[in-house]
């Protein structure tokens, strides 16, 4: 007989607002059973389970992010072998669509967090700036698909790239200045104009208007 | 001592009595039935009666909960989340232009472009399509077995008491009906088979052989209390052909045998699935293949087309998929069975789970746990439409074939059609897979900068 099935997992003070609903979260606990396959935690063998994932290139860099230790507000740095639910729960609310009674300040806060979780991704020795490495490694791993293309190729997109975001944050630069990558502030100041905290979020199915008529 | 010896006749009296009665009833109103393919209606009545029951049990847990003030539980047949439609190409230019204003027609990579396959990535790991068809579906409304229960801690007195006799008349009455009857219909099936092989060669044989054969599926439909509905018959398979259907579990066999006679495909296993298999097949020329024999496709095609070549042979019984999908779905159809050129009568099966859910969860339930969840279940509702035949098109080949057969089936039957292999249910993802989307990418950013350069 299912007899633990109505716990909830406690959700105190996670959410500032915006709220996620306990139904919301009872579907995302759910979930998590499904992929720690009703353990307690989740390692990263638990995300080849999702076959959907493997079309995606970047999975691996977002399978990371899972286990950031940055991304999980911990104090100390590296990455976790395995999180819990509460873990879970915080990298989803990287991804809350934003709500209709928050002001100018919380708005902020909220691109602010969406964009460092994005820079997190791209800045993988977690020194807070992107190195023209680091960024090399991203395209090369968006483009790794193609057969056709040459490492020479990706590389040279990736360095034309960097360049272009160079001129950005520092303008023109001396011949002997080297620029040593992107920091978070200049990571802002290029998604300036895109309305990311409109897009980065995944919305739960409106539940009332699915409801079963009696 | 004296006393108690007329009580002691009594007691016995009464259950031999009983049990008589038991077996009267069960032979006329079940067996008899069965062997001449009639039916009196008793089980139609019985699923109305128990469907009225579920209406009102449901009811009472959503006042209960309402009492309580607690939302309940409702699983969501079309995922949690809604999946943006856009497409990989509308997305990037629409951030691109929202940015610095350039058009994809520019050759370079932005950082923003990473956004796309992050915001993917997250969506598919908080719902997927895959991984919800290998796990039994989910009910909306509860059918007073405690294993579809979500919301358990709302039952109040009354509902339990409901659900105890529930139990008692489940396991203490239909159960032990049930195994009766199954023993009968598979001792029959092996008795017959065997000696009917033993008559020479010609038409009493066959017609000997496919009453023998009908007779003994409509018991075990009846032992499994099988309330079936078979749609379209003129469309049902003929000699010489071959018939397809989607796979939800083993009793889909026995749910098509009772209705037709098929030649059986594949492969031979031991115990008692091996006797019955012997015996079959010494009555009518099924297609068993030794553990070896399987891996070799080739000789699995030949023999299959052999089959099929003869026009007086029966129709062979088939289930592309190639593991049980639990119904709500239907996956890639492997090719073999479409390559061999013969025509194709597809089959749609769909199981209505509110009296019973027969999805085979292999990885979770042995075959005799799952055989006794079946008996014990109230019964197994489904409806079986026959779709007209198709034969492949010259211009065809065997896997656009496969999909055509699938998409009509998923469309008759009301499932989703997805391209995905059952097999993923036990493997990972072909590589070739993995790499499509990385593929279109990179054409859209690299195939430019090479006109770029060469201009």
């Amino acid at each position: 007989l299912p007899c633990a099935q109505g716990a909830h997992p406690p959700v105190t003070s996670l959410f500032p607002p915006p709220t996620v609903t306990s139904e919301q979260i009872e579907h995302l606990h759910r979930r998590f059973k499904q992929l720690s396959q009703d353990q307690l935690t989740i390692r990263k063998e638990n995300f080849d389970s999702i076959p959907d994932l493997e079309f995606n290139p970047i999975r691996g860099k977002i399978v990371h992010a899972f286990f950031d230790k940055r991304n999980l507000r911990q104090e100390s740095d590296g990455l976790a072998d395995e999180i819990n639910f509460e873990d879970f729960l915080t990298i989803m609310s990287y991804f809350r669509p934003i709500e209709m009674n928050m002001d100018e300040e919380q708005l902020d806060r909220f691109r602010k967090e969406k964009l460092k979780f994005l820079f997190h991704m791209y800045d993988s020795d977690h020194d807070g700036k992107i190195t023209l490495q680091e960024y090399r490694n991203v395209v090369e791993e968006l483009l790794s698909g193609n057969p056709h293309l040459e490492k020479e190729s990706a590389r040279s997109i990736a360095d034309g790239a960097m360049m272009e975001a160079a001129s950005i944050c520092v303008g023109q630069m001396g011949p002997d200045q080297v620029y040593e990558g992107i920091t978070f502030e200049d990571f802002l100041k290029m998604w300036q104009g895109i309305d990311i905290e409109t897009k980065m979020h995944v919305r739960f199915l409106n539940m009332e208007t699915i409801a079963h008529c009696y | 001592m004296f006393l108690l010896l007329p009580f002691d006749s009594l007691v016995v009296n009464l259950l031999g009595i009983s049990i008589t009665v038991l077996f009267t009833l069960l032979l006329v109103f079940i067996i008899v039935p069965a062997i001449f393919g009639v039916s009196f209606g008793i089980r139609k009545v019985y699923m109305k009666t128990l469907l009225k029951i579920f209406q009102w049990a449901t009811l009472r847990i959503e006042r209960g909960a309402k009492e309580k003030n607690h939302p309940l539980y409702k699983p969501y047949v079309n995922g949690i989340i809604a999946k943006e439609p856009t497409s990989l190409e509308e997305e990037i230019k629409e951030i691109r232009r929202s940015g610095s204003g350039k058009a994809l027609d520019t050759p370079e990579f932005e950082l923003s472009d990473i956004f796309y396959f992050c915001r993917k990535g997250i969506e598919t790991i908080m719902d997927d399509e895959v991984t919800k068809r290998f796990s039994a579906e989910e009910l909306e409304s509860w059918n007073l077995l405690s294993r579809t229960n979500y919301n358990f801690q709302y039952i109040s007195l009354r509902l339990t008491v409901l659900w105890g006799l529930g139990v008692l008349i489940r396991y203490c009455f239909l159960l032990p009906l049930r195994i009766a009857l199954a023993f009968t219909g598979i001792s029959l099936l092996v008795t017959g088979t065997t000696v009917v092989g033993y008559l020479p060669n010609g038409r009493c044989k066959e017609f000997l052989s496919k009453h023998v054969h009908l007779m003994c599926y409509r018991i075990c439909v009846r032992a499994l209390t099988a309330i079936i509905t078979y749609h379209d018959r003129e469309n049902r398979p003929r000699n010489g052909g071959i018939c397809v259907a989607n796979h939800t579990s083993p009793i889909d066999v026995i749910i098509l045998a009772s209705d037709g006679y098929y030649a059986m495909v594949g492969q031979i296993h031991g115990g008692l699935m091996g006797v019955i298999q012997r015996a079959m097949v010494k009555a009518c020329p099924h297609v068993w293949f030794e553990r070896s024999e399987v891996k070799d496709r080739h000789l699995v095609a030949k023999r299959l087309t052999e089959h099929v070549q003869d026009k007086s042979k029966l129709p062979i019984l088939i289930f592309p998929e190639g593991t049980c999908i639990n119904n709500t779905s239907v996956m890639m159809f492997k090719k073999g069975s479409f390559e061999i050129g013969a025509t194709v009568y597809p089959v749609a099966i769909k199981y209505d789970p509110q009296f019973g859910d027969a999805f085979w969860n292999s990885s979770k339930y042995g075959m005799v746990t799952y055989l006794l969840r079946m008996m014990s279940s109230w019964a197994i509702v489904c409806s079986v439409w026959y779709l007209p035949p198709m034969t492949r098109q010259p211009e065809e080949d065997a896997v656009q074939f496969a999909n055509r057969v699938k998409s009509a089936i998923a469309r008759q039957g009301g499932l989703v059609d997805l391209l995905w292999d059952g097999g993923l249910k036990r493997e990972k993802v072909k590589d070739t897979f993995k790499e499509e989307q990385q593929k279109l990418y990179s054409k859209m950013i690299v195939g430019n900068h090479e006109d770029r350069s060469r201009s």
